[in-house]
């Protein structure tokens, strides 16, 4: 192991309440990264608004912080700019599933290799509590006047449909499973998930660590998640549905789904325009002695007429 | 002197838009220099479109009504152009429309239909395309009538294809037939076709076959036209671009890496014309310089504009030259971006082609109603850079002084433009785009920034040292902070940061060249001074010597930066202006109230245009004529 998870750490107060589940998250994300040697300065945390968002203030990295919301288009300019760097996008239930709903789906489409960790406590926590996009129905937790009436969304499930090749689920607090996890989506080339499930102590006095420990489980050595060919994924995809759907009485935990067969996004721009990859936006040069160059009259020939 | 004015019309998808661009780029190749432009309903087939153009020894600045010469490929055409012909002028026409009546026409606008009735009746004419067509020729307007069903009959014959493969080539038949009227020879409008269908060399032949049957039948019918002398600008390397073009030609000029969209109208047409150029080999000199040979922009269609402004952000903060282009729908979206590259300082180049709101309003009408949409967007104080540009030559530079401007100031650039000019053709010369004008400055950005690097630095022009994302440990974040980028909210921190970004916007004020923000065109002693920004440039230029003929004495000031105001220079120029008249395409009279807020002088007058058409030279004239009988506002309403 080249660095220590030390080198991560940023030096501020982590404002999160006590026993907040961010905790293990953030401790998982210096293990992962030391333990992938990426150099602090090459590693970019995209952070949303909310709790989790804050992940971007407390990893040493070459940070953005975003809107609510707005996390993964920001990080896929950053990506798509620099395709060298290693970009992990932190946001919260609230941010990328309700308000930021749209770039989730899209960034599933586009495949592009980013690692999406999100912070899965079912509740918007920094606004006092309100209903996430992963609360069951009925659910009442102590900020909601009346049990929640909207159904929750499958994160899994979603982030397989729109077209992510890594997705798995994680919890907070098993910090080293958790480290794996996020070790094997970095690595991942492509849109990777990974729904971490956490409790939040102050505002979801539901779903507790109680609540998770009598329903989470590890999915075994017999289930193979990997898809190296479009057979495979006919073969496997029963099994698989069944573990991204399951969520109730039991919920897995673990790489639910795998698909290396695909291409990352920026794989295909390399595809229609070879060197992208070797002079990409954000370094090349774009003058010469602070000059263009380019000539219109040379580039844009179609529009040029002799007379 | 020439000036010839033209006006093409046909239902949509009909080829009108070829059919205009074959018309420019004969008048090009014969010499002279064009304006055209496109006016379309939000419809995929079947709308009435007209293609307007002017043809002029010198630069047209406008178009103007009424034309020398309609093409009229349908009853609509005839029954909604009929009042823009001037005597003297020709309509071409097919003589099979002239029975259908108005109410007939399903896709003609109902209160476009009763004013047209009503015109027609008030004149004991039959409410009929030959009603119209005898209205024209009472004011003496010529007749050309063309057998289009016989003549694609011939077409098919000589191409040796089916009627149903020749029947698009409709359109240039018309064309050719016209063009010839007006003392085009048939040889510039071969040629032009042969560069309009350039690589398909079936559609060249269909095209060249139908211009020429229609040139024989127009010239055994009506005899040979007298020729229309060539113009001064023939043996040059010359470009004919609309602003939409330009506008993606300067980006790439630029060194633009990254540009992020969603399908917008007037807007999609720069992307389009970026993403075809996205991909540019070096030669190999320039290949050695830069170290590398292709040149590749990374363009991306996004989910919605939410989405591409902040897309645009990342890519800017790793380094790129990066932009997005949307129009005013779209930028509403992005507003909350904007707000947040103003706290984070992101370099981001924003190109706003207006259109006729508010709301969806209509979509692919003109307008210039986001003027203090795009100065006042994104919550919570947020200064930003907006730059207006007056013609093609502007939209060009303009586009490359943004992004020069986005990186030294580290600030959002909005480039405001209008549908007007997205969709306008203009012929231009090699020296109106000159490259040795051009400089890429990137401002304070540092390869490497090393130890300890802040990247909110206090520096005294509140400007810092700016390090690409990947280059150094860093925190960027729209949430207030320190030096260091982290989240502060200590009110001392937070004053300092307020004031720091303050500082750059004075500093623009301080660094721009005054001819990036406000220009006085004409006598600076004039009777009337006309205020105005945008593409109204060209046709306010055009009308002062028109006003002149008249005898009015008027100058012009024209305001490219609208943020920062430069509110010392324009008070200056306005404390000798003895009448100032703004000129704007909005309801509000949005320059008119910036005027006010910003140096205190409330406009004598007020001309405005708010039916979505392009604003002509003529309206202007009319416009200050009655503003100096006393109007307060004067409402101008022309075109179709």
């Amino acid at each position: 192991m080249a660095r220590s998870w030390l080198e991560y750490k940023a030096p501020a107060w982590v404002q999160w309440c006590p026993g907040c589940g961010d905790f293990g998250i953030l401790n998982a994300i210096y293990r992962a990264v030391a333990e992938l040697d990426i150099p602090p300065e090459r590693l970019v945390v995209v952070g949303g608004i909310g709790c989790s968002g804050r992940t971007t203030f407390y990893v040493k990295g070459s940070n953005a912080h975003a809107l609510h919301g707005r996390a993964i288009p920001m990080a896929t300019g950053i990506k798509l700019a620099r395709p060298e760097l290693t970009v992990i996008v932190a946001g919260g239930d609230g941010d990328l599933l309700g308000i930021g709903g749209g770039h989730f789906v899209a960034l599933g489409r586009r495949n592009v290799d980013i690692t999406v960790i999100l912070f899965d406590n079912a509740v918007y926590g920094l606004t006092k509590g309100q209903a996430a996009p992963t609360l069951p129905a009925w659910i009442k937790t102590k900020a909601l006047t009346s049990p929640n009436i909207h159904d929750n969304v499958n994160p899994v499930l979603l982030a397989f449909s729109a077209g992510y090749t890594f997705v798995a689920r994680g919890y907070a607090y098993h910090t080293s499973q958790l480290k794996e996890l996020i070790k094997t989506a970095v690595r991942h080339k492509g849109a990777s998930f990974i729904d971490v499930l956490q409790p939040c102590p102050t505002y979801n006095n539901v779903m507790t660590n109680k609540w998770y420990e009598e329903r989470i489980y590890y999915v075994g050595e017999d289930y193979d998640p990997i898809i190296r060919t479009r057979e495979d994924f006919k073969e496997k995809l029963p099994a698989i549905m069944e573990k991204l759907l399951e969520f109730g009485d039991r919920i897995p935990l673990g790489i639910l789904y795998w698909d290396q067969t695909k291409d990352s996004f920026e794989e295909r721009l390399e595809k229609i325009m070879p060197g992208y990859m070797q002079a990409p936006p954000g370094t090349r040069r774009i003058s010469v002695d602070g000059r263009p160059i380019v000539d219109p009259f040379e580039v844009f020939k179609d529009r040029v007429i002799v007379t | 002197m020439t000036d010839l004015n033209i006006i093409i019309g046909g239902p949509q998808g009909g080829g009108i838009e070829s059919a205009g661009q074959i018309a420019v780029k004969s008048l090009v190749l014969k010499g002279y220099n064009i304006l055209g432009s496109r006016e379309y309903h939000s419809n995929i087939m079947g709308a009435h479109s007209y293609y307007h153009l002017r043809a002029k020894e010198d630069k047209p600045g406008s178009l103007t009504l009424p034309v020398d010469a309609l093409l009229a490929l349908d009853a609509e055409t005839v029954l909604t152009h009929y009042r823009e012909v001037r005597p003297g002028g020709i309509v071409v026409y097919d003589p099979a429309v002239k029975a259908t009546r108005v109410d007939s026409i399903q896709p003609m606008a109902p209160p476009l239909k009763e004013r047209v009735k009503k015109d027609l009746e008030s004149r004991g004419l039959p409410t009929t395309a030959e009603g119209a067509l005898k209205a024209m020729e009472s004011e003496g307007v010529k007749l050309v009538g063309l057998p289009l069903k016989a003549m694609l009959r011939k077409v098919s014959e000589e191409a040796k294809a089916p009627i149903a493969s020749v029947s698009k080539t409709v359109n240039t038949l018309g064309l050719s037939a016209m063009l010839y009227m007006l003392g085009v020879e048939p040889g510039y409008i071969e040629k032009a076709i042969s560069l309009q269908f350039a690589g398909k060399e079936k559609v060249i032949r269909m095209n060249v076959a139908a211009a020429r049957i229609a040139v024989e039948y127009v010239r055994e019918v009506y005899g040979e036209p007298e020729v229309l002398p060539d113009g001064p600008h023939k043996g040059k390397v010359r470009m004919v671009a609309s602003g939409n073009d330009l506008v993606a030609m300067g980006k790439i000029v630029a060194g633009v890496g990254f540009l992020s969209y969603y399908p917008i109208t007037p807007s999609s047409d720069e992307a389009l014309y970026l993403e075809r150029h996205k991909y540019v080999k070096l030669d190999d000199g320039m290949a050695e310089k830069v170290g590398y040979d292709r040149l590749s922009v990374v363009a991306v269609q996004m989910e919605d504009e939410l989405a591409s402004i902040n897309a645009a952000i990342g890519a800017a903060l790793a380094g790129a030259r990066s932009s997005t282009t949307t129009s005013g729908p779209g930028y509403s979206l992005m507003n909350e971006g904007i707000s947040l590259a103003v706290e984070a300082e992101v370099p981001i180049v924003v190109t706003l082609w207006m259109r006729a709101g508010p709301s969806t309003g209509m979509p692919t009408r003109t307008g210039q109603q986001d003027l203090l949409h795009s100065i006042f967007s994104g919550h919570g104080d947020a200064p930003k850079i907006v730059i207006a540009s007056g013609d093609h030559v502007e939209a060009f530079y303009d586009a490359i002084k943004a992004f020069n401007w986005a990186e030294i100031f580290q600030s959002p650039v909005i480039h405001l433009l209008d549908k007007y000019l997205a969709s306008a053709m203009a012929s231009l010369d090699r020296e109106e785009l000159d490259l040795s004008k051009v400089v890429i400055d990137r401002g304070k950005l540092v390869d490497n920034p090393g130890e300890g690097y802040l990247r909110y630095k206090i520096t005294e022009d509140g400007i810092s040292p700016r390090a690409r994302i990947g280059d150094a440990v860093m925190y960027m974040t729209g949430l207030e902070h320190t030096e260091d980028g982290k989240a502060t909210e200590d009110p001392v921190a937070r004053e300092q940061m307020m004031f720091k970004r303050e500082r750059k916007m004075r500093k623009v004020l301080e660094v721009l060249p005054e001819e990036d923000k406000a220009v006085l065109y004409g006598d600076p002693d004039a009777d009337v001074t006309l205020v105005s920004f945008g593409s109204t440039k060209g046709v306010i230029l055009d009308a002062m010597k028109m006003l002149e003929g008249k005898g009015v004495k008027a100058n012009f000031l024209q305001i490219r930066l609208l943020s920062p105001f430069p509110e010392d220079l324009v008070a200056d120029i306005l404390s000798s202006a003895k009448k100032v008249i703004t000129v704007e395409l909005n309801l509000m009279g949005q320059l008119a109230f910036l005027l006010r807020a910003h140096t205190g002088v409330k406009p004598d007058s007020q001309v405005i245009k708010v039916n979505g058409r392009p604003i002509y030279d003529y309206e202007v004239v009319e416009g200050v004529l009655k503003a100096l009988d006393g109007a307060g506002r004067v409402v101008v309403s022309g075109g179709s």
